[in-house]
């Protein structure tokens, strides 16, 4: 009984299908890949010169209010200039009167963005009040090393170097933009031209006249641009 | 694009869908082999639609990459659209790479595990891919709720071609279900 059961029990095919299945699945899977890619080529994302800036969703501050933005909606054709600074970072607060320079002679032919961030080191914490005082100048701690106020801790914002900065400040508290823009450390700053493509990075000075810096850089790629 | 719905492509994915659906119970009234098949088919079929789904919405990542204003391939404006989900780098994307790539690489899989059942139903292997096919299918879904969780509560928009690949999945699902099932009252063959 159970031979001729066995007998009756339908068998499967002689060779392995799979690696046929395998073979057409790959098949498949390669022409829709191709067909997409020559529809919509992927973008290039990244900050490295040349490639499309990742784009983000933040709350910034303006003078106001923390609003949300989101930078690919703020291209408006001018240059950008994205600076990554830390309020409690001591060489941020010169780049901030350096910042201060550069915003007063480029007039308005620059659009500048600055991303607030905490660096993970004791002293740098930090918090939007801090950043709307490191921004404004405004009080905000004491200059007792105590852990109030900016340059970690020890200065009061209010005493910062360089004039008020009238631009948006990006809370990025959380690194979540600077992870995705690879921050290597503060200050920062990188260059976009007016459609959000990365014409400058910090980092990548083998690209750059030698000692190039972001002031140079910008009114070289202002001329470029007349 | 004024109107999502009117979208010929979009139009090309439901139609899939009920197709799928369509061969699904066609097959689930045959007996035998010839039933298991075309239910095979039906799971195939929601796998494709599937795959090709989520490539739309990779297509449609890329395209809004690059025009962040207002792609080419959806609408960005009204409940049913794309801008506000593909188009959004907040949610658009899982560790860098996009939803309809991750979901692409998932339907590939699947559309793998029920051709091989398709090409040879009566393989050793074949009752044991099946479990693959159901078990994989299975881990798509916590990632369908959270992707409708933020279309719903977060971003408030509802994004067409997503909802092609979580239907399509939903089918793929219940086709592999009923495929188990034809194993376990010894319908298979």
């Amino acid at each position: 009984m159970a031979r001729r059961r066995r007998q009756l029990e339908p068998k499967g095919k002689d060779e392995d299908v799979r690696m046929t299945a395998g073979l057409i699945t790959a098949g498949v899977v390669s022409i829709v890949i191709v067909a997409s890619m020559f529809i919509a080529p992927p973008a290039n994302v990244g900050p490295e010169e040349g490639s499309l800036a990742p784009d983000f969703v933040a709350s910034a501050y303006n003078g106001g209010n923390w609003e949300e933005v989101r930078l690919s909606q703020l291209y408006d054709g001018r240059l950008v200039l994205i600076t990554f600074l830390d309020t409690d970072c001591p060489h941020c607060w010169t780049e901030a009167e350096y910042l201060s320079e550069i915003f007063d002679g480029t007039s308005g032919e620059v659009m500048f963005i600055t991303i607030a961030v905490e660096l993970q080191i004791s002293g740098h914490e930090s918090t939007r009040e801090e950043i709307e005082a490191f921004r404004d100048k405004t009080q905000f701690g004491d200059n007792q090393n105590n852990g109030d106020g900016c340059y970690s801790g020890r200065k009061n914002c209010a005493e910062r170097p360089g004039a008020p900065h009238s631009w948006m400040y990006v809370d990025d508290l959380s690194s979540s933009i600077a992870g995705e823009w690879e921050l290597p450390g503060t200050p920062f700053n990188v260059i976009l031209d007016g459609e959000g493509t990365v014409v400058w990075n910090q980092a990548q000075t083998e690209n750059h006249p030698p000692g190039e810096d972001m002031g140079e850089a910008l009114l070289r790629l202002l001329q470029e641009g007349e | 694009m004024a109107n999502p719905l009117a979208d010929p492509v979009l139009l090309f994915f439901i139609a899939g869908l009920f197709a799928s659906g369509y061969l699904l119970a066609n097959g689930r009234g045959k007996k035998g082999l010839e039933g298991t098949n075309r239910m095979l088919d039906g799971s195939l079929a929601f796998a494709t639609t599937g795959l090709l789904g989520s490539a739309w919405t990779w297509v449609i990542y890329n395209d809004l990459v690059r025009n962040p204003l207002g792609g080419e391939f959806c609408a960005t404006e009204g409940f049913v659209q794309c801008g506000s989900v593909i188009g959004d780098p907040r949610y658009n994307n899982f560790f860098g790479i996009s939803w309809g790539m991750l979901g692409f690489t998932a339907f590939a899989t699947l559309f793998f595990l029920i051709l091989c059942i398709r090409m040879d139903p009566l393989a050793k292997w074949s009752e044991q891919y099946t479990n693959y096919a159901w078990w994989l299918g299975l881990a798509g879904v916590p990632f369908l709720f959270i992707l409708v969780g933020i279309e719903v509560f977060v971003v408030q928009h509802i994004c067409p071609f997503c909802t092609i690949a979580h239907i399509a999945l939903v089918g793929y699902l219940v086709s592999v279900w009923m495929l188990r099932e034809r194993r376990e009252i010894s319908a298979w063959y």
